[in-house]
């Protein structure tokens, strides 16, 4: 009897326990501080360094002092956090009025969003580069609003192509493969060509290789992941890893690290982002590099583009003057140039190629015409690209390439 | 003398007893609502909100579509990989409590005898329990790295290694650090409830099965283990819970590997939600996965019988 009794005790104890600590993460509160006549916008921005909290304090500081009715509170959140940051502010019903983020094409896809034209000037509309406002675009309508651009190019560390014997830095996938070989074989903790395929961001590496053999992942109607020239260019990076051409496990290495890994000089190759080059210039500025355009597979020049987008949520139709004038205020030429040189990328606005200038930085800016989009105005891009980042790796571990990209084509389309 | 006079005729004691109880429970309501209320708003609303939302299709952004009955859990039945992380979270969860459990009596056994520094010993089997899990986990992710991990350093320096391997970045490898440092973690709250039990055993009891002629090996098998009962009974069922839904041990040292085959079915509902963007999948399998500890703890206590007091 006692010993039912108990029992059933520390079986309710476990329940309650079980249920602690299975159902958390709930939060979300509607606050809705719209005076009269100002208004409060909320602003939700991912981190792209450590300076970007500091960087539109500055912004939001000035702003507000011209515009003493309009209040503006900023959320920085972690590039890790962010979808979830979003996505549970979106379903608590407390989206944020403006967010800066990669893709805005889920959210327009469930009508969240205002169209670009009811939130910035006809002024501010007109200066994005056309390529850029095609690619922020949902058929004819604009809907987000570029941000910032960014483009890949390779880095190459010219001490350890000298002392591997490597004369020439390689244009094409061959050339690459044999020079990244010869690197490898220094040994000592050195690898010929950096492959992050690490779940950070393994689509965009793969992006690089797809893309340098004419491939690609599809457009806003569909995505396209398990094609024939898709296939060569995965097998092609397989054949990377099984020739030890590449550092070990790339199927599980992470973006950041390994650039980290590179800026030590242990690596001969790899592809990096122009904030890369302010960093070797802070962190080891006796690393002996140059910058060199993509290899690909007939040389032919390609890079992979990036644009991450500002976007208006449908919250209350009364801040729209507001977004308006804060967005408008945000793209005038000096206070969007300081933000841009500010974090090391490139502008995405007429007037701000105009007013750029940093020689160092100047390859990527030329790579940009080649550049080549992810299909982010397809609603199932962010799964896709979740697909990408964790399963694409499994090519390091020994599983076939053909039967990764399946895998991957069926979770875009379920 | 007979028991049978004793005791008062059945049905109207029943009656009387019920009566009161109910007044009683009646007149403690005010002192058990706020109770009653933070459990109903911390614990059962969100366990039924949970369950609700597996039931529903919810957009990748949040937005919720409407009712699709078990869809979600069909969709789940139809993963793939689901035979896989059933296996290892039964891995991770028996073998890190095992573990635990067997190293903790070891530990509570040497605490529990006098020795010199015994306080200071004490106070190091606390520190694990002191520092956040995620810290730990995080310290030995980059100890193991590879390329500038000092662990992998000196096992390479002192010659175990010919040159550093990727123990975070090989499936199994990962999985058993992972597992080594939920041990880790666990052995403080394990030791100290196991020390707790130790110390209520009477010394007149092991005086007794001196006396006997009990030798140390049958002491402990029989005095000293079952009087332990209770308190393994405690510490196994927690254990069981709480390394059953630890998600920062997995999430932090097997996070970078590809593919499903380091997952257990808690880190599995984490890539529901961010990589899979599926919120409603990601909350089916949170049912399951609640379903789940509730079976295996009600197993223990059917198979084991902790709580038997005879």
């Amino acid at each position: 009897m006692t010993s039912t009794r108990t029992t059933v005790r520390v079986g309710a104890l476990a329940l309650g326990l079980g249920l602690a600590v299975s159902a958390c993460g709930f939060g979300g509160d509607s606050g809705d501080d719209s005076g009269s006549g100002g208004a409060t916008l909320d602003l939700l921005v991912p981190s792209y360094s450590d300076g970007t909290q500091a960087l539109w304090e500055g912004i939001i500081k000035d702003f507000e002092a011209e515009n003493s009715d309009i209040k503006v509170n900023l959320e920085v959140q972690s590039w890790d956090n962010i979808n979830d940051v979003v996505r549970t502010k979106v379903q608590s019903d407390d989206a944020p009025d403006i967010l800066n983020i990669d893709a805005f094409a889920g959210f327009a896809a469930d009508d969240l969003l205002y169209p670009a034209a009811e939130v910035v000037s006809e002024d501010t509309l007109g200066d994005f580069q056309d390529s850029f406002a095609e690619n922020a675009s949902i058929g004819d309508e604009q809907i987000g609003l570029p941000l910032i651009a960014s483009a890949r190019t390779m880095f190459v560390n010219t001490d350890l192509m000298d002392k591997a014997g490597v004369t020439a830095v390689p244009a094409t996938w061959d050339e690459l493969l044999a020079a990244a070989k010869k690197v490898s074989a220094l040994g000592g903790g050195v690898y010929g060509y950096g492959m992050p395929l690490g779940n950070e961001e393994a689509q965009a590496e793969t992006s690089i290789w797809a893309f340098g053999n004419g491939g690609g992942w599809g457009d806003a109607d569909k995505i396209t992941v398990d094609t024939p020239e898709n296939l060569e260019a995965v097998e092609f990076m397989k054949t990377m890893i099984d020739e030890k051409a590449t550092q070990p496990d790339p199927g599980a290495t992470d973006r950041t690290p390994l650039i980290n890994v590179f800026m030590q000089g242990k690596i001969g190759f790899i592809e990096a982002l122009p904030p890369t080059v302010g960093e070797i210039e802070k962190n080891n500025p006796e690393l002996k590099y140059e910058l060199a355009p993509i290899p690909t597979k007939d040389g032919e020049p390609v890079t992979l583009g990036v644009a991450d987008h500002l976007m208006a949520f449908k919250n209350d139709d009364d801040k729209k003057d507001a977004i308006t004038t804060f967005l408008d205020y945000f793209y005038s030429t000096d206070v969007y140039m300081n933000f841009v040189t500010t974090e090391n990328f490139l502008p995405v606005t007429k007037s701000g190629a105009e007013a750029y200038d940093n020689a160092d930085l100047q390859v990527f800016l030329d790579a940009l015409p080649d550049a080549q989009f992810y299909p982010s105005t397809n609603s199932k891009w962010s799964a896709t690209q979740g697909a990408f980042q964790s399963l694409v790796g499994q090519i390091g571990q020994g599983k076939d390439a053909a039967a990764v990209l399946k895998e991957i084509q069926a979770k875009a389309d379920g | 003398m007979s028991i049978g006079k004793t005791r008062p005729p059945k049905s109207r004691s029943r009656r009387t007893g019920s009566g009161r109880a109910g007044r009683e429970l009646l007149s403690a309501l005010p002192w058990l609502a706020p109770t009653l209320v933070l459990i109903f708003a911390i614990v059962l609303f969100p366990a039924g909100y949970m369950v609700w939302t597996s039931t529903r299709d919810v957009s990748e952004f949040g937005v919720d579509r409407g009712p699709v009955g078990s869809e979600n859990y069909q969709r789940l039945l139809e993963f793939d990989a689901i035979p896989r992380v059933l296996v290892n979270t039964v891995v991770w969860v028996v073998g890190v409590v095992l573990v635990t459990i067997l190293i903790s009596l070891a530990l509570a056994q040497l605490l529990d005898k006098a020795f010199p520094g015994r306080r200071l010993v004490r106070l190091a089997v606390i520190v694990p329990w002191a520092s956040s899990v995620v810290m730990t986990s995080v310290v030995f992710y980059y100890g193991l790295d590879p390329f500038y991990g000092i662990l992998n350093r000196a096992l390479v320096d002192v010659g175990i290694l010919d040159q550093p391997y990727g123990f975070t970045k090989n499936t199994v490898s990962a999985f058993l650090v992972a597992m080594g440092i939920a041990v880790f973690v666990s052995l403080p709250f394990t030791t100290y409830t196991l020390l707790a039990g130790l110390q209520t055993i009477p010394e007149d009891t092991l005086e007794a099965a001196q006396v006997d002629g009990a030798g140390p090996a049958r002491t402990y098998l029989e005095i000293i283990l079952p009087s332990l009962r209770p308190a393994l009974a405690v510490a196994t069922i927690i254990n069981i819970i709480n390394v059953f839904n630890s998600l920062p041990i997995l999430r932090t040292i097997t996070g970078s590997i590809p593919g499903y085959n380091a997952d257990t079915t808690t880190t599995m509902i984490f890539k529901f939600i961010q990589a899979e963007r599926q919120v409603d999948t990601a909350s089916a399998l949170s049912v399951v996965n609640f379903v789940l500890v509730l079976v295996i703890i009600l197993i223990y206590l059917r198979v084991v019988r902790p709580m038997r007091e005879d």
